[in-house]
């Protein structure tokens, strides 16, 4: 795994008394074992890897409490687990990235939530939404809506999403309902304090087993006719009961404004109804219009929910009653909430203006300046008197000094997505990719989810399609039928394992499909940081390992017996730094005789994870005097014509450009910079594509042996007599 | 400082740098000061070297003096409200700008001065990269104040990650009133954070005096003192062939000189045609081959400036590798024209065939004994050259050149300069000089009669990529007949079954 959590993993052993001081996600992991959960699992992905990555890392502290932590193949196998809760007292935990996690979990949710639970069940999702979002822009709000399932959305300050997970447990058993807790990118990543409760030990644990099953009852199965059934309690008891436990135990906050029409103190005629987890941003728009200060304390009244599903009808009635006109903050589209919120007051019969979608912006992420925006134009209706003149100019000094920039830069700033990493394995596929289809015409490239979706971008350019986590093979089974050449599949091995092997592989060879697919075997889930799958090199064999430089993942066959087990007969390996080799391995696919499902499984191991290797060995060896050879590539600038190539066909990092040193040359020359790990591809590259002979691989040895010096020696020597200066 | 509202701090940077632990410390460091703080970030794929973003909150106030009262803080920095401007990279420095996020009222603005290009900077055949100076410009005028200094210089020398030496550099900021902390506050949070002390320390002292001296100062742009490039061209061609060939060089030169001339009497452009026409000039005379390349990668020089970018210590011992892929144009290149004609014609007749082009592969460790003299031999077949195919098609194609800058030197200064700046577009070798020539013809043939505009277009354009389809677009533009396709030979898979 990239990072270690020694230290978070220390922080969750606090008890009473302490004061917890980190990352926002950390702190939920931290207030799920103060709620005495029993079992976590999930599939990682930014923003919530931390929450089972610290999990794994914490296993002894896990099985001293009896908790019990799994790492699922996929999130559909995630909120499968929860099942244990529909008969069991045992409260779970299970987290995704969403939207994209909740699509694959969709099935397992509705047949969770039908019958419904015992034991509180929580979902805790990443709203991978607005600024640093890398999956497509929905709401997870509609799965909370169309399965009965309760949404949290937090106000993102510690203390409160320590409560609210807390609380989300409580409310979860009180309504037998499982509840989705969801958190934005930047909530995720707060970096914030609060004050600790004592972990609490589940009463029915790995430590505490249970000596018989549940006893059979039908009506607790997602099968008619208990369906019928279970759908009817879903209105009839089960969200009465949860909005019952919302008021009771003041789940959404409810801050006063100071502004009073009249004379009664706090009357305001006007409201803001907010998500919980906009909340803050809320608050510094309204400093904008020096509507509230520091502290939160706003001169406008305020309905905070920490709750966005179910709404309480009484309680929105309660906050618009007597008031002229409500604006509703929410982030994203449709406007779900809005919509309940307006019906609900017309059958209740209160004709408050209801505002939202009408003055905010329909998509997008929700910052500061969006929602001061909408302020203006609500508050110019609704409240002539309040002062709006020092927002609108900062609006408008904002808007004046994008313009003025970009006039200054006279051109567009070049845009800086992510790239493979410096001596990635899968950088120099996609270069023989390149030139394979430089021979044999360019093909079409279904992509996928993963570190190798970075190939979209330059150098390469290549994707046509990105349908889903492991779904690249299934992708393109509508267009290799329609094509003259053969459609080619990317997909790495997290995805393969996702679920890539089914959708893909099986469907693949069952309709004898012609199809090429191409795996990174890189030995982790690399773009979730580098987790452990079924096909990572074990720890011994990375502990043995001779030479830590080298890839270890070809120590692993699980993914190559999968496919010769399922029934693919076409099946390559070819380690991924052999640019030729690859080359010609993917013209033999695309042009060979051979039909049905062509596999090439590219083997190199993550990078990241050799450096985390390699780092410490390298050290230790110099440490101790001895030997070592460190690479590094090279380019000679003389000898460099300027023309680049090279770099249009790698894109590493620490091959880049610099001021040619010779006064003739205007144009800049390739220079390898430092960070340069030596994998070896700028000379792969120089001669698969037969590059300017520029590059050069040096090896400096240090700590060499005496024959080694002696011999140096005498080269240096007789070289010395025919060089020239 | 302004007691009631947050301190806003903004650091941008690229992935691996270490912002995270550069946000972590200030938190600390506000913590340890008994102030309330927050951060927050978007790494997205942080270690992926994309550009990440965090943001901290300090409240001005300490806890104690809030008496309970608990701060709301954003989770996101808020255009034209940010106090502080840390940029590890001088382009992320202005996105955040033209993002509005810099205030010149508020905003102190502390950036690294160096660039780390973007791949799509690095892609361009010519010089894609975006102007520094113009970078430095909007950077100063955009901010209240502004310190810029080579950040990863200083990490370099202090042998340790950016984000010691921007937390120094943020210390130095601080003392100039943006934070309530002073230099030992940072120190004790880099002491306690008790991995790699002593070099975060090292980097930390050095940020903190260059962003000193760095304030308010804006960096002096460097200015370049113009060599006698006639002269250096004229070295260069000797050291390539001979004396005679040297003398050729000067011959070719005065050609230019004398059309120039005409061309501009008065002098009023300063000889830029003959400084640059010299300039291309040289570089074309003295173009790659086998020989040269050979000659270079022998010399005492290149090993010691090998050695050197490889950090390589005394008593270290290097070997290096040289790459080479030798093919059928360069060994035809130093055959006699007509037998390297046939050769070249019948390697084209080999590829249209769709065979691969042949060539060979070769690691030749330039450090051992035969390597060494292997490169020395070809170095010494500099008398072949002279005789050889590439030299008289070189040789043509540059006569043919003089002329046309001859010609247009009669009517109009400026086409005369724009097709003699041309020659820039004549580099590399094999395949990219092939595809070089061929745009080089390709303008000479349709565009000489045309203006300079149109010219200097036209070649921009070869510059900005090479599939060749900016080129083509600008002749288009200009009027130009459209380039023969080229053929490629292009296999069909044969299907198999009635399934596909």
């Amino acid at each position: 795994m990239e990072v270690s959590f020694s230290k978070e993993v220390q922080q969750l052993r606090q008890g009473k008394g302490e004061t917890f001081h980190g990352e926002g996600i950390l702190a939920i992991t931290k207030a799920l074992l103060q709620s005495g959960v029993a079992y976590v699992g999930g599939y990682q992905g930014a923003p919530v890897s931390h929450l089972l990555d610290v999990m794994v890392q914490a296993e002894d502290y896990m099985a001293e409490l009896g908790v019990h932590v799994e790492a699922c193949s996929n999130e559909a196998s995630a909120a499968a687990m929860l099942g244990a809760s529909i008969h069991y007292p045992l409260r779970g935990a299970v987290t995704w990235k969403s939207v994209v996690g909740t699509n694959v979990a969709a099935d397992a949710l509705s047949n969770l939530a039908s019958p419904g639970v015992t034991g509180g069940a929580l979902i805790i999702v990443g709203e991978d939404y607005g600024e640093g979002a890398s999956v497509i822009q929905e709401r997870t709000h509609a799965f909370a809506m169309k399965s009965s399932l309760l949404l949290l959305d937090p106000r993102p300050q510690l203390p409160n999403m320590v409560r609210m997970v807390e609380q989300g447990f409580a409310l979860s058993e009180a309504c037998n309902t499982p509840a989705i807790l969801q958190l934005r990118v930047r909530a995720c990543h707060v970096r914030g304090s609060f004050e600790c409760a004592d972990n609490r030990s589940p009463a029915m644990s790995r430590k505490a087993l249970r000596d018989e099953p549940a006893t059979f009852d039908y009506e607790k199965l997602a099968h008619p006719p208990a369906t019928f059934r279970q759908e009817k309690l879903k209105n009839e008891q089960r969200l009465p009961a949860a909005r019952r436990f919302i008021l009771e135990q003041g789940l959404n906050e409810l801050f006063s404004g100071t502004r009073s029409v009249g004379s009664s103190v706090g009357s305001s005629d006007i409201g803001l109804i907010v998500q919980g987890g906009l909340h803050n941003t809320l608050v510094r728009a309204l400093q904008q219009f020096n509507l509230a200060d520091a502290f939160g304390a706003a001169e406008l009244p305020m309905l905070v929910l920490n709750v966005t599903y179910p709404l309480v009808p009484e309680q929105i009635a309660d906050f618009c009653r007597g008031k002229r006109a409500v604006l509703v903050v929410e982030e994203g589209q449709p406007e779900y909430l809005e919509h309940e919120i307006m019906a609900t007051l017309r059958r209740q019969d209160v004709n408050t203006a209801i505002h939202g979608k009408d003055l905010l912006q329909m998509a997008g992420e929700y910052t500061v300046e969006v929602i001061a925006q909408g302020l203006v134009k609500f508050l110019a209706r609704h409240a002539a008197d309040l002062p709006l003149a020092g927002a609108q100019n900062w609006l408008a000094a904002n808007a004046a000094r994008r313009r003025a920039v970009v006039e200054q830069l006279a051109a567009p700033l070049p845009p800086r997505p992510p790239q493979f990493c410096t001596g990635c394995p899968e950088r120099p596929v996609f270069s023989a990719l390149k030139l394979a289809q430089q021979n044999v015409g360019p093909v079409h490239v279904a992509a996928d989810i993963g570190c190798h979706s970075f190939a979209t971008f330059e150098p390469f350019g290549f994707g046509h399609t990105i349908l889903g986590y492991g779904m690249s093979l299934a992708s393109r089974a509508g267009v290799s039928p329609m094509l003259k050449r053969r459609a080619l599949a990317v997909m790495g091995d997290g995805g393969f394992w996702h679920n890539g092997l089914l959708t893909g592989v099986e469907s693949a060879l069952f309709n004898k499909d012609d199809a090429v697919l191409l795996i990174m075997k890189n030995g982790y889930t690399s773009a979730t940081g580098t987790q452990d799958i079924i096909s990572t090199p074990d720890d011994e064999i990375k502990a043995t390992a001779e030479n830590k430089h080298q890839s270890l993942v070809d120590r692993n066959h699980t993914i190559e017996n999968t496919l010769r087990g399922i029934g693919v007969e076409w099946l390559r390996t070819v380690p991924s730094y052999q640019v030729d080799t690859m080359r010609r391995t993917l013209e033999e696919a695309f042009t060979t005789e051979t039909g049905g499902l062509k596999v090439i499984i590219a083997e190199g191991e993550c990078q990241l994870e050799r450096q985390r290797r390699v780092k410490p060995w390298l050290a230790g060896l110099l440490k101790a005097g001895k030997r070592v050879v460190k690479v590094k590539y090279g380019v000679d600038d003389d000898v460099c014509s300027g023309d680049h190539s090279c770099i249009r066909l790698s894109g590493c990092p620490t091959l880049t450009l610099k001021d040619s040193d010779d006064p003739l040359k205007v144009d800049p020359v390739a220079t390898v910079i430092e960070g340069c790990v030596g994998c070896g591809l700028c000379g792969e590259n120089a001669h698969a594509a037969t590059l300017c002979p520029s590059f050069y691989r040096v090896e400096i040895v240090q700590n060499p042996g005496l024959g080694e010096r002696l011999l140096a020696a005498a080269r240096r020597g007789v070289i010395g007599l025919f060089q020239k200066p | 400082m302004n007691m009631n509202q947050p301190i806003t701090i903004l650091i941008a940077g690229l992935g691996g740098e270490g912002g995270g632990v550069l946000a972590e410390w200030l938190v600390e460091l506000a913590i340890r000061g008994g102030h309330p703080a927050q951060a927050t970030s978007i790494p997205g794929v942080a270690q992926r070297t994309g550009a990440t973003t965090y943001y901290v909150e300090i409240h001005p106030q300490s806890l104690a003096a809030l008496g309970g009262r608990v701060p709301v803080m954003s989770l996101a920095p808020v255009p034209g409200c940010v106090d502080l401007m840390v940029a590890s990279e001088l382009l992320e420095a202005v996105r955040a700008i033209q993002n509005g996020f810099v205030s010149p009222e508020r905003t102190a603005l502390l950036t690294s001065s160096q660039r780390t290009l973007t791949t799509f900077e690095k892609l361009a055949p010519g010089d894609g990269r975006f102007d520094s100076e113009r970078l430095l410009q909007v950077a100063g005028s955009n901010s209240r104040q502004l310190a810029a200094f080579d950040v990863g210089a200083a990490t370099r020398e202090a042998g340790t990650v950016p984000s010691a030496v921007l937390c120094g550099a943020i210390a130095a900021v601080a003392a100039s009133g943006v934070l309530p902390f002073d230099r030992a506050a940072f120190e004790d949070v880099i002491r306690a954070s008790k991995r790699g002390v002593a070099a975060s320390l090292r980097g930390f002292a050095l940020g903190f005096e260059r962003c000193r001296a760095a304030l308010g100062t804006a960096p002096a742009p460097a200015v370049a003192v113009e060599p006698d490039l006639i002269a250096l061209g004229h070295a260069r061609v000797v050291e390539f062939q001979d004396a005679a060939y040297g003398e050729l060089y000067r011959q070719r030169v005065e050609r230019l000189r004398a059309a120039e001339r005409r061309a501009d009497p008065q002098g009023q452009h300063g000889g830029a045609l003959t400084r640059e026409g010299a300039r291309f000039l040289a570089l074309w005379m003295a173009f790659d081959d086998v020989v040269r390349v050979a000659d270079l990668k022998s010399r005492t020089g290149r090993f010691d400036r090998v050695r050197r970018e490889a950090g390589a210590q005394t008593g270290e011992i290097m070997r290096i590798a040289d790459h080479f892929k030798p093919g059928v144009t360069e060994f035809a290149g130093l055959l006699p024209e007509a037998l390297g004609q046939g050769l070249l014609a019948w390697e084209s007749r080999r590829r249209r065939d769709g065979k691969p082009s042949l060539a060979m592969p070769l690691k030749l460790r330039a450090d051992s004994i035969s390597g060494f003299l292997a490169l020395r031999l070809l170095a010494s077949l500099r008398w072949l050259r002279r005789r050889g195919q590439r030299y008289a098609e070189e040789q043509a194609l540059i006569e043919r050149w003089l002329v046309v800058v001859e010609t247009a030197a009669a009517n109009s200064w400026e086409t005369a300069f724009e097709l003699a700046l041309c020659a820039r577009l004549i580099k590399g070798y094999g395949a990219t000089n092939e595809r070089a020539k061929e745009n080089f013809r390709h303008i000479m043939n349709c565009l000489v009669s045309t203006d300079a505009g149109t010219i200097r277009r036209a070649r921009e354009a070869a510059l900005t990529d090479d599939s060749g389809s900016a080129l083509d677009a600008a002749m288009a533009q200009a009027g130009a007949p459209a380039r023969a396709v080229k053929a490629i030979p292009v296999r069909w898979m044969k299907r198999t079954g009635h399934r596909t």
